[in-house]
């Protein structure tokens, strides 16, 4: 664990060591982003090295001489370090050209400490190995991430998204230590080994106290609605960092939650898998409907944790009703989307930052031909919706494959199981297609075509710092999309370290199908070569002019002629109406000569509007009845204490 | 050996089927109707023309025929034909399939978009949105073959004995499948009744305003993608309408050659008798499709368990 131990602590070095920096920004942001990048590095190589080998390494330490803080690398969690340390490394890169703000050296500096204590409890939380330590780095997780959300505080819609990310992280961390409370209450230890031993029944109520709460943390619906607050408001490569990593975190503890308890039924496996149908369709739906960029990329998390969701749901049903197949496949599946999502969310969000930072604006409709000005981050930009698409040759498709056939597996299962089966079939297929469209809405609208405002016509890319990560994640999406099996041998090893049913014939099916991946993927590009030469063949000879797109004829074309995202989006949200709540207003035209009228829609989440008549309304109705103790007289308030003192004394 | 062949076979036939539906209609019609070989010199037309590109287009104008087209290419490589197994299978080759036939559909639309035109906007909304319905029914379908045959692939469902198998233990689902693919097809294949390949208005049109910027050996390439997308479509139901297994391998051929053209013409009839749908009706129609499909997985468990 030293090698592990010693990067974190070059990562918080590169946290407090721009504080003393004074007010040079840029000697504050060298150090900062050289000191989480080549922590985060380091801890890289240790993970992959410890994951391409198989061992487990633990450590424990005494904390103000009263707990016991212990921590334990093994596969699994060298897997999700993998994630966590390679999003960090290009986010910190990232940073160094993305914070380029004069007049604020003291809040990048706070800000590079907030990233590394993020980084840092990322990582502690996933080689956590008993209630304390977890606990611990939960929290300092979770309070980094909300003042790193806080980041630019100016504004009201930000101040409301970090109060509303706080009071999710909080309530969230208490259905998480109520679990744990429940665990304690049987056991009488805070360690994580004593959990196999609780009577079946408590495991459930633990599995599921703890989903609410690490669930809320992942981005499950209904517990999502943070995300599209907090996420767009925070800088764009902690959104990265959140989005692609920080979210996992909250799955990891789910699947070592699960492992740790050993729950012998079927329930959790349904519990994640219709949460999994239900978080993938909603937040792709709702992408769908957004104008903002971030918040768009934000939803597409929530679907991407759905689909995570189907491959663990999957593969615990697979391990409870006793198929090896279906629950390889459905955990293999499950944990490289985890690390593919990092990878091109990342890359997407560093996109978006990229557009903020020079055009001010993340409206889709606002935008427009970035392609053109903006070419590497445009094309990397394509190359990401590609994957988070799932389309082959790239890295999106390879692990909803392998989620495909485990969710084919189980066809074959109980009735439950199979109609479970069918609608996760179903769902994935659905949310495939709905992501097309969503993607192609983004990539249609804001990157192709005229751009409808000055700021989009006058955009240009800057900062190497921030190119490159971009492309060394595009790269990594193309390599894994094509090459799958090194990252596959990653994820089996992960899942063979801790214990689930595996055998040597279902790594090598594994393996055989990625091999197969890769035959198509090549087959493909050697068509598309192939075709590409045709057509310069055929173009030879050929007169090619360049003229103005056809506009039926119309002289004064202008761009807000274009389509917009709104229209594009319409139809298929129009279908979803029910789950969809739509708002729209628009004075209708009147009379023969109607004077000018306005439209605006929007979409409000269905969970976040619930939440006041289903919570805030009864609650206020239980406090209102209660309101005739809240009198104001000081002497009766002060018989209050004596009372509780009195009971206090004689009763506890 | 005989894949290959068959498959340089499909492809240069491709073109020839879309003529039946012409000559069809204009039976219907009481015309002569254009030649049956009209496709071919159509390739041949744009071929010999040159390109006009519009200033908004970036490469991925370009790269759309290609990939569409690439794409088309690759689904047919896993597509058994006349019986034969495909030139190449493996167990979920299908899902590799669909999503590179997605992966077309995704740089059609971008080309499309990439030309700032607001009609070529309105046929990439649509054509984003009636295959999410069309990808459902699809993959119930490969549900209820997974059902009944166990295996994941193209070559496993479609080739040798196997569709006559299935008809012999499991018809009743079969028939509902036959016809919750044929509406897939015109809907993929961009026929009447989900849209009107023979219009001429760009706010009616799906996959022709897509299509509108593009000119030349470009546009030349997409027709041949969308020839071999029907021929796709139409080979899936060839095998499942017509399951003869004959003992001549080139009389299965001919029978092959001979169910593909029927449905192409019974495509013909169905443009000719049913008028296009309202553009707000056609989910329906598709999940009409699915309801059939669903009702076939369900009942093939009788058939099944």
């Amino acid at each position: 664990m030293n090698h592990l131990f010693a990067a974190l602590g070059i990562i918080l070095a590169g946290g407090v060591l721009p504080l003393l920096m004074g007010r040079r920004l840029t000697a504050i942001r060298t150090t900062g982003a050289l000191g989480i990048a080549t922590g985060s590095l380091l801890g890289l190589i240790h993970a992959v090295t410890l994951l391409g080998t198989g061992g487990t390494h633990s450590a424990s330490y005494r904390y103000l001489h009263t707990f016991n803080l212990a921590f334990r690398l093994d596969g699994l969690a060298a897997f999700f370090l993998v994630a966590i340390f390679t999003i960090c490394l290009l986010a910190a890169l990232y940073s160094f050209h993305y914070m380029d703000d004069p007049d604020r050296p003291g809040r990048t500096a706070a800000h590079y400490l907030l990233f590394a204590l993020l980084t840092v409890s990322m990582a502690l939380v996933v080689t956590a190995n008993n209630m304390l330590a977890f606990a611990f780095a939960w929290e300092i997780m979770s309070l980094s991430s909300f003042f790193l959300v806080l980041y630019h505080y100016e504004e009201e819609a930000n101040r409301r998204a970090g109060l509303l990310y706080l009071i999710f992280s909080q309530v969230g961390a208490m259905f998480l230590f109520a679990a744990f409370g429940v665990a304690f209450a049987h056991t009488g230890s805070f360690s994580f080994e004593a959990l196999r031993a609780l009577p079946e029944n408590t495991k459930l109520l633990v599995f599921c106290l703890a989903f609410v709460g690490l669930g809320s943390k992942a981005g499950v619906f209904p517990l999502h609605f943070w995300l599209p607050h907090a996420h767009p408001a925070a800088p764009s490569h902690v959104s990265a960092v959140m989005s692609g990593v920080m979210i996992k975190v909250g799955l990891y503890g789910i699947l070592r939650l699960y492992l740790l308890l050993g729950y012998q039924g079927r329930a959790p496996g349904y519990i994640l898998l219709v949460s999994g149908i239900l978080s993938g369709l909603v937040g792709v739906v709702y992408a769908l409907g957004q104008d903002d960029l971030k918040r768009l990329l934000a939803y597409s998390s929530v679907e991407n944790v759905g689909i995570i969701l189907i491959g663990f749901g999957l593969g615990m049903i697979g391990v409870a009703t006793g198929q090896p197949a279906m629950a390889a496949l459905g955990f293999t599946g499950a944990l490289l989307h985890v690390l593919n999502h990092a990878l091109f969310k990342s890359l997407l969000f560093m996109g978006a930052g990229m557009v903020l930072h020079t055009t001010h604006s993340t409206r889709i409709d606002q935008l427009g031909g970035l392609l053109k000005r903006m070419k590497i981050t445009g094309t990397t930009f394509v190359l990401g919706t590609l994957a988070i698409a799932g389309l082959p040759p790239l890295n999106g498709f390879v692990s909803e494959f392998l989620v495909y056939l485990g969710s084919f597996r189980g066809l074959t299962g109980g009735r439950t199981v199979m109609l479970l089966s069918l609608l996760a079939i179903i769902s994935l297929a659905v949310i495939g297609g709905l992501a097309i469209a969503c993607f192609t809405r983004v990539v249609g609208v804001a990157f192709q075509g005229e751009p409808r405002s000055d700021a989009a016509a006058n955009a240009q890319e800057s900062g190497v710092s921030m190119m490159l990560p971009m492309v060394l994640l595009a790269g990594g999406c193309l390599f894994i999309g094509v090459y799958p099996d090194f990252i596959i041998r990653l994820a089996h090893n992960a899942v063979v370290s801790v214990g689930l049913p595996q055998t040597v014939s279902t790594l090598k099916h594994t393996l055989a199908l990625a091999n197969q991946i890769t035959r198509g993927a090549a087959l493909f590009f050697g068509l598309v070569a192939l075709l590409w030469l045709l057509r310069t063949l055929l173009y030879r000879a050929k007169t090619v002019t360049r003229a103005g797109t056809w506009g039926c004829g119309f002289t004064q074309p202008t761009t807000k002629m274009q389509y917009t995202g709104s229209s594009y989006a319409d139809d298929i949200l129009h279908f979803f109406k029910s789950i969809v709540p739509k708002r729209v207003d628009h004075p209708p035209i009147e009379g023969r000569f109607p004077s000018a009228t306005r439209y605006h829609s929007e979409i409000n989440d269905l969970a976040e509007r619930q939440v006041e008549p289903l919570i805030l309304r009864p609650v206020h109705w239980i406090f209102e009845k209660l309101r005739w103790i809240q009198h104001g007289d000081i002497h009766l308030y002060i018989g209050y204490i004596l009372l509780t003192i009195v009971v206090l004394l004689f009763f506890v | 050996m005989q894949a290959y062949l068959y498959f340089a076979i499909a492809l240069l036939a491709a073109p020839l089927f879309p003529g039946f539906i012409l000559k069809t209609k204009a039976f219907f019609g009481g015309k002569k109707g254009p030649p049956l070989l009209i496709k071919y010199y159509t390739v041949a037309k744009l071929l010999r023309k040159g390109s006009v590109y519009s200033t908004s287009t970036t490469l991925l104008f370009k790269l759309g025929p290609v990939i569409s087209l690439a794409a088309a290419l690759m689904a047919l490589t896993f597509l058994p034909l006349a019986g034969q197994p495909a030139i190449l299978s493996f167990e979920g080759d299908v899902i590799l399939v669909l999503y590179l036939l997605g992966l077309g559909r995704f740089f059609t639309i971008t080309a499309a978009m990439d030309t700032a035109s607001p009609f070529e906007g309105m046929g990439a909304a649509r054509e984003a949105y009636f295959p999410i319905l069309c990808e459902a029914t699809l993959f119930m379908v490969l549900i209820l073959l997974y059902l009944l045959t166990g295996k994941l692939s193209l070559s496993a469902h479609f080739a040798g004995s196997t569709p006559l198998d299935l008809w012999n233990t499991a018809a009743a689902p079969l028939l509902f499948t036959v016809l919750a693919l044929f509406v897939v097809m015109l809907t993929e294949g961009s026929r009447v009744p989900v849209d009107d390949p023979a219009t001429h208005l760009e706010l009616t049109m799906i996959h022709e305003v897509m299509v509108l910027d593009h000119s030349g050996p470009d546009l030349a390439l997409i027709e041949l993608g969308s020839f071999l997308k029907l021929l796709f479509y139409a080979a899936l139901i060839a095998p499942l309408a017509c399951p003869v297994q004959l003992a001549h391998p080139a009389a299965t051929a001919g029978v092959f050659l001979g169910a593909l053209a029927l449905i192409y013409v019974v495509i013909g009839i169905t443009e000719s008798v049913m008028a296009r749908l309202r553009m707000d009706r056609v989910p329906m129609f598709i999940l009409t499709s699915f309801a059939l499909a669903f009702f076939a997985a369900i009942i093939s468990l009788e058939f099944v368990a």
